[in-house]
């Protein structure tokens, strides 16, 4: 009988379960690729809605210069589905990879997602702390460009920079210009750069210990086809069944976005909300905001030991802010080096040029105090000439 | 297979018959053209279904061999990389797929093709021998996939400006060269991804750069990733970006007074149809030799009109305007060009300063017809197709006068740029060759010495200016290559005194064991705090291992 009778511990978990669906949650997105692959349709196709409309960047890339920087597009938006509040933040990077030159282009991002830690971080150390503003970045999707060949020296830098700070997630943009064979050996050579070069992609965990065998299936499943190969649209077509689903319509066929058979986007959206949300934003408190933590507390306590000079508040176990001066974007930098060669030349050009003026000057006095002398000579014999005419006709 | 669609294409269409049969010659028509454009927008695959066979391979394929299974096309000289250049100096062409390595900038390759294409012309009894085409492709590779695209861009100019020096050097020639190949790039055919969002820096500026040396068609690539809506927005996009930053493609002008109906309406239909949008396969139906595109959703046939602009523009390119692009080339762009370089030739040898105006005008009528005649009016040098005369007459214009300014600016300034001029081994010896030349045969024909002087200098001259340009090339990419290796050196270094370190750590630390003292620990870890995260559990390590010691 007693069996019957539970103290209630097992409760717990519905406790916590109001608990949250009160809080309700925050998750932070950050969308990252060249222009044009679509990463604004995505977005809107897997939320349902139209956060942003698609064409926001075209209408000001109208007016403006065509030489872009990249930019930190913040969008917040709430999402309820049955009584449940979904926070949603996404981050958009316009203008990455625009360029001709496209060096350092990632570093805006890289500095916005340490930004996000490091606010996190001395936010926590404030005597009250507990309304947080957090803008921490839980996942990256990184968009790359379905060339077919594979990933370039860009993709690769970024992606490497972004795998140490944050969960990446990597997504082949608009799948529906390969062909399946095309797909299969695009993937194939993006997941063995990923694994040469040592990119850390997000990966779902996989709990063996865990018995939950369907579970498991699932996320083998989604780790095996990453990266995963997405179609984007915000629009619904009569499949033919009498149905009407989100596709992309070509007169040669409809491409249905939630079709395992055309595109990963579903199971994309299970990794992102579905299944494993609650992971992508663990394992960014647990791993990437404490590695984070570790490193700069680290450099703090190296800094203040080492090197004194800006030791004044040592002190306290406060961290100051990062000494984030203009100079520390490396292209600021390349740019001020570029700018003061350019000036040391001047200056060079300018001293030679006086150099040569006071040469000229000085030979031309030389000319002069010749010449005068040469008069002066004339002079004295003139005189002599004078004088002994005198005597002559004395 | 051999006879359907693929003679249909390449043969000359109907209004184009009577100038192409007037101007076909023994050896064939030669045409030129180069595929520009971001890696992994179909340049390979284009080619491929251009010529119907499978003669490029793809990226990370190379080991496929090249061949052709269409008879009409015969390889004549394999794929050659004509030029390259990268920032690490190491070419990247043909390399295999390799993991580890990507991330090094491919930098750019230009390669080059030469081919034969014979066409039968089955509507035509009477030409027992075929039509041929010696065609020329030229393919740029690894463009877009720097980090700096900058060389990228210098690198094509270059190539399509040697281009034009040879054959100036070969027009100038006293002795000319009766088996010189003319391998200026008459059409290039610009890739433009397919964003959706217009035109970006890159495109632009590589456009303008090109559009100086030859026709420019932009294409949107793959255009299957859009939808029949979006393709026309996208299309509209591009030309008003075209027209926003006065990219000067190659129009499809009609000239109303000189052209036939036919002609204007097929021009303005062109005109409205650009940038054409294309896409390619490289699956193929073996029963009907179709090209095809097969998705899960869906299958695409290239050829069909509706959807992709390759068949039209097959046609464009083999067919109704192949003459146009060459006539443009030659009349055009080369003259400007021509007329610019040689303006700049009087600077150079000074000696023959008062009498450059007149020898420049000579040359120039000496330069298109051939042979040293001087009493040719410009006008009989006038193109044959008539349409292009006016605009060549303006381009000849603004030639003449740019022509006609140098000499009178550079009169006054003749001390000073002799002092350059000995500065300058490669100019002294020049303008020294003319001094010999000059005085011996002055007296006998100024005229004819002139001519023979500008002849005998000009293509040694542009000799000369290549293998400088060249040696300067092959400077920097020691230098890069020589940079890439120091910064190896340096980071192995680094290496080195990372495990020394270590080493002396290790060392540190059994010696404070001998200690036994937990205090001189401390302090160390305080010490090593700064270093990697290992080291710290390393001396974690060594506290437990003392502390179990004492027990």
């Amino acid at each position: 009988m007693t069996t019957e009778e539970f103290v209630g511990i097992s409760n717990l978990p519905n406790q916590i379960y109001k608990l949250v669906s009160k809080q309700g949650g925050v998750f932070t997105l950050l969308t990252c690729g060249e222009s044009g692959l679509g990463k604004t349709t995505f977005i809107n196709t897997l939320f349902q809605a139209t956060l942003k409309p698609s064409d926001s960047h075209t209408g000001r890339s109208m007016q403006g210069p065509i030489r872009k920087t990249v930019e930190i597009d913040i969008l917040r938006a709430e999402l309820e589905e049955k009584n449940f509040t979904l926070k949603v933040n996404v981050i958009d990077t316009p203008g990455f990879g625009d360029n001709i030159n496209n060096d350092k282009s990632w570093q805006q991002i890289i500095d916005f997602i340490d930004d996000q830690h490091d606010s996190y971080m001395r936010q926590e150390q404030q005597p009250y702390r507990d309304v947080k503003f957090d803008l921490r970045v839980h996942a990256v999707l990184y968009f790359i460009r379905p060339t077919g060949h594979g990933l370039k020296p860009l993709d690769i830098e970024t992606m490497k920079r972004i795998s140490t700070r944050a969960n990446l997630i990597p997504v082949i943009a608009k799948a529906d210009t390969l062909t399946s064979q095309e797909l299969q050996d695009f993937k194939l050579r993006i997941r063995q750069v990923i694994e040469a070069q040592e990119i850390r992609i997000f990966t779902p965990p996989l709990n063996e210990t865990q018995d939950d065998a369907a579970a498991m299936e699932h996320a083998r499943q989604l780790i095996e086809s990453m990266p995963f190969a997405i179609v984007g649209s915000e629009e619904q077509f009569d499949n033919g069944s009498g149905t009407k689903v989100v596709a992309r319509k070509y007169p040669w066929g409809l491409v249905e976005v939630e079709n395992d058979q055309h595109c990963d986007f579903r199971k994309l959206r299970s990794l992102l909300l579905r299944t494993n949300l609650l992971d992508l934003v663990l394992s960014t408190q647990e791993l990437h905001y404490e590695t984070y933590r570790r490193l700069r507390l680290e450099s703090h306590l190296n800094g203040s030991s080492n090197d004194n000079e800006l030791g004044e508040k040592s002190a306290n176990n406060f961290v100051a802010a990062p000494a984030r001066k203009l100079s520390h974007n490396p292209k600021f930098k390349e740019e001020e080096n570029a700018l003061k060669k350019y000036f040391t030349d001047q200056v060079k050009a300018e001293e030679q040029r006086f150099r040569q003026w006071e040469q000229n000057i000085v030979n031309e006095r030389i000319k002069l105090n010749g010449d005068l002398e040469k008069i002066q000579a004339e002079v004295k014999k003139l005189e002599d000439q004078v004088a002994t005419l005198k005597l002559r006709k004395r | 297979m051999s006879a359907s669609p693929v003679s249909q294409v390449f043969s000359p269409s109907n209004n184009g018959v009577s100038v192409f049969r007037r101007k076909k010659e023994k050896r064939g028509i030669t045409f030129s053209m180069m595929l520009v454009g971001a890696s992994g927008t179909g340049k390979t695959t284009f080619a491929n279904n251009l010529l119907e066979s499978t003669i490029f391979p793809h990226r990370y394929q190379q080991d496929v061999p090249a061949s052709t299974n269409n008879e009409n096309v015969k390889i004549i000289q394999p794929t050659k990389v004509v030029t390259f250049n990268s920032m690490n100096g190491i070419p990247s062409y043909m390399s295999a797929f390799d993991p580890a390595s990507p991330f090094l900038e491919p930098g750019i390759t230009v390669t080059s093709t030469a081919l034969e294409i014979t066409t039968k012309s089955s509507e035509d009894i009477d030409s027992a021998t075929p039509e041929k085409i010696n065609f020329f492709l030229t393919d740029t590779l690894g463009l877009g996939e720097n980090l700096n695209n900058g060389i990228c861009f210098d690198e094509i100019a270059s190539y399509l400006e040697q281009q034009f020096d040879s054959v100036l050097a070969e027009e100038t020639r006293i002795k000319r060269n009766p088996r010189f190949q003319d391998t200026r790039v008459h059409v290039a055919l610009y890739f433009i991804e397919p964003t959706g969002h217009g035109l970006r820096e890159l495109d632009v500026e590589i456009m303008k750069r090109l559009s100086r040396y030859t026709n420019v068609l932009p294409i949107v690539a793959r255009a299957d990733s859009f939808t029949p809506d979006e393709l026309t927005r996208f299309k509209k996009r591009i030309m008003e970006d075209i027209d926003r930053f006065n990219v000067p493609i190659y129009k499809f002008e009609v000239d109303e007074n000189e052209d036939d109906l036919e002609t204007i309406e097929e021009n303005k239909a062109l005109a409205r149809l650009q940038p054409f949008a294309i896409i390619c396969a490289d699956q193929r139906d073996n029963a009907t030799g179709k090209y095809y595109r097969e998705y899960p959703w869906g299958k695409i046939d290239i050829d069909n009109e509706n959807i992709s602009d390759l068949k039209l523009l097959k046609r464009v390119l083999f067919g109704s305007h192949l003459q146009e692009f060459k006539d443009t080339t030659q009349n055009l762009l080369y003259e400007n060009y021509r007329a610019e370089k040689l303006a700049s030739v009087p600077a150079w040898d000074i000696e023959n300063n008062e009498v450059i105006d007149t020898s420049i005008n000579d040359e120039n009528n000496e330069g298109n017809s051939s042979g040293l005649m001087k009493g040719l009016t410009r006008n009989s040098t006038a193109p044959s197709l008539s349409n292009f005369a006016s605009l060549i007459n303006t381009g000849k214009f603004k030639s003449q006068q740019s022509l006609a300014i140098p000499p009178q600016s550079e009169t006054p300034s003749t001390p000073r740029l002799t002092g350059v001029d000995e500065g300058d081994e490669s100019r002294a010896s020049i303008s020294a060759s003319s001094q010999k030349s000059t005085p011996a045969n002055i007296q006998t024909s100024p005229e004819r010495t002139k001519l023979r002087n500008i002849s005998e200098n000009i293509p040694y001259m542009l000799q000369h200016e290549r293998i400088v340009a060249r040696k300067q090339k092959l400077e920097e990419l020691e230098a890069q290559s020589a940079k890439e290796l120091q910064k190896r050196i340096q980071e192995l270094e680094r290496k080195a005194i990372e495990l020394k370190m270590k080493e002396k750590l290790l060392r540190q630390n059994s010696h404070s064991q001998s200690q036994e003292s937990i205090q001189t620990n401390t302090t160390k870890q305080n010490s090593t705090s700064g270093g990697a995260y290992i080291k710290k559990e390393e001396t974690y390590n060594d506290l437990a291992s003392i502390i179990s010691k004492k027990e």
